[in-house]
């Protein structure tokens, strides 16, 4: 995976560098792993999901490390040219750059955040729809609710997930998260 | 949904030769629920039944099933309107006999017309639990309310035909996200309430 790291352009990756920090730094839910890589594709760059996933596993962890063990820029920099071989000029100044500016602010530990071990409800997106006619039944109106949930996983990456409900499966959906409401006043 | 043909009426003749009208009630049936490719595979398991050769009974299950989709898909809930499907001269008990059995299934069957349509993955189950975090290799003490989610979805069943695949998605909500949620479902809510209003 670490080979592939050749094949992003300079400007994604330090996006992505940035989006793992904050995202360390508690300040963004997650890293944005597939929608980066749909734009990187667009762009011409053959790399699939699961190798940017396995590049962003490999930052996030060498940042994490490295706060844990406050190490400096320069001492990053040596870590990081002993763990991966020939990594090309411009990531080394990517991480160099982004480490300098906000490696110091990343805080370990004393929080609770920082146990994910499910991977963490981020955002829902919904659409209520009709659906007039299918091949099976000409007029049909039948309504559903489609959601789509944003879940960060626990190595912070974000994915979707999408499903229909029923309008009676919506119905009770939303009883049972007030219901979760409900329990969670009382603790 | 193509209009049943003058052929195929004819083909529906051989339900005469049934042992019993439940026979003809379940073969209806049977040929509803099955998709085109499972009707060979039916023809052959009801040619016995029926005293009818292989080619036979694939014309009858043929007709059969496209009958009852037809009639399902134009959404003919009416005696007189499925009456009106047969030709002059086709066989009067046996028209009668048709017409009830599909009226007696028509809402069964278009509620599974209605679940096999291609659609987005469906949820079929939830399950939830609401923890407290008391202590963790990094913190000692703490008392952080929690909720963990389950959500099972089923792959668009079109697809998977008779072996769904339902996988399992589990997530954490603490209680900012849990507010996210309910305030998303909310407006869900008041949208359904408007157009319910219209």
């Amino acid at each position: 995976a670490a080979d592939k790291i050749n094949l992003i352009p300079q400007d994604f990756f330090a996006e992505l560098c940035e989006q793992i920090i904050q995202h360390l730094n508690h300040k963004i839910p997650g890293v944005n792993t597939a929608e980066l890589c749909q734009r990187i594709q667009t762009s011409g760059i053959e790399i699939n999901v699961g190798e940017l996933a396995k590049i962003a596993n490999i930052i996030s962890l060498l940042f994490s490390t490295a706060a844990r063990n406050n190490l400096s820029t320069e001492e990053l920099i040596t870590t990081l040219s002993n763990a991966v071989s020939a990594l090309p000029k411009h990531a080394v100044q990517v991480i160099r750059h982004v480490w300098n500016e906000q490696g110091k602010s990343i805080s370990v530990s004393e929080d609770a955040r920082n146990m994910a071990t499910v991977g963490q409800f981020v955002d829902i997106k919904w659409k209520l729809g009709v659906a007039m006619s299918s091949d099976t039944c000409r007029s049909l109106k039948y309504p559903y609710v489609t959601v789509t949930l944003k879940v960060a996983d626990p190595s912070g990456q974000i994915t979707e997930k999408s499903f229909e409900m029923t309008i009676p499966q919506f119905k009770n959906f939303f009883r049972q998260f007030k219901e979760m409401a409900a329990v969670l006043e009382t603790v | 949904m193509a209009a049943v043909r003058e052929g195929e009426f004819a083909a529906l003749q051989s339900l005469l030769k049934a042992p019993s009208k439940d026979a003809v009630r379940q073969l209806c049936q049977e040929c509803f629920s099955s998709p085109p490719a499972g009707l060979g595979p039916l023809a052959q398991r009801a040619c016995p039944g029926l005293a009818a050769g292989p080619e036979e009974a694939e014309q009858l299950v043929s007709a059969l099933h496209n009958l009852t989709r037809h009639i399902v898909y134009r959404g003919l809930t009416r005696a007189e309107d499925i009456l009106a499907l047969f030709p002059e001269n086709f066989h009067q008990n046996l028209k009668n006999l048709l017409t009830k059995i599909i009226l007696e299934n028509i809402s069964a069957w278009r509620n599974e017309a209605q679940a096999s349509q291609i659609s987005l993955p469906r949820l079929v189950d939830m399950d939830w639990r609401v923890d407290i975090k008391t202590s963790s290799d990094n913190i000692r003490r703490m008392a952080v309310p929690t909720c963990l989610l389950q959500l099972k979805i089923q792959e668009d069943v079109a697809l998977c035909g008779n072996s769904p695949v339902v996988s399992a998605l589990t997530m954490e909500l603490s209680k900012e996200t849990l507010d996210t949620m309910l305030e998303g479902l909310g407006r869900i809510r008041d949208q359904l309430s408007a157009v319910a209003n219209k």
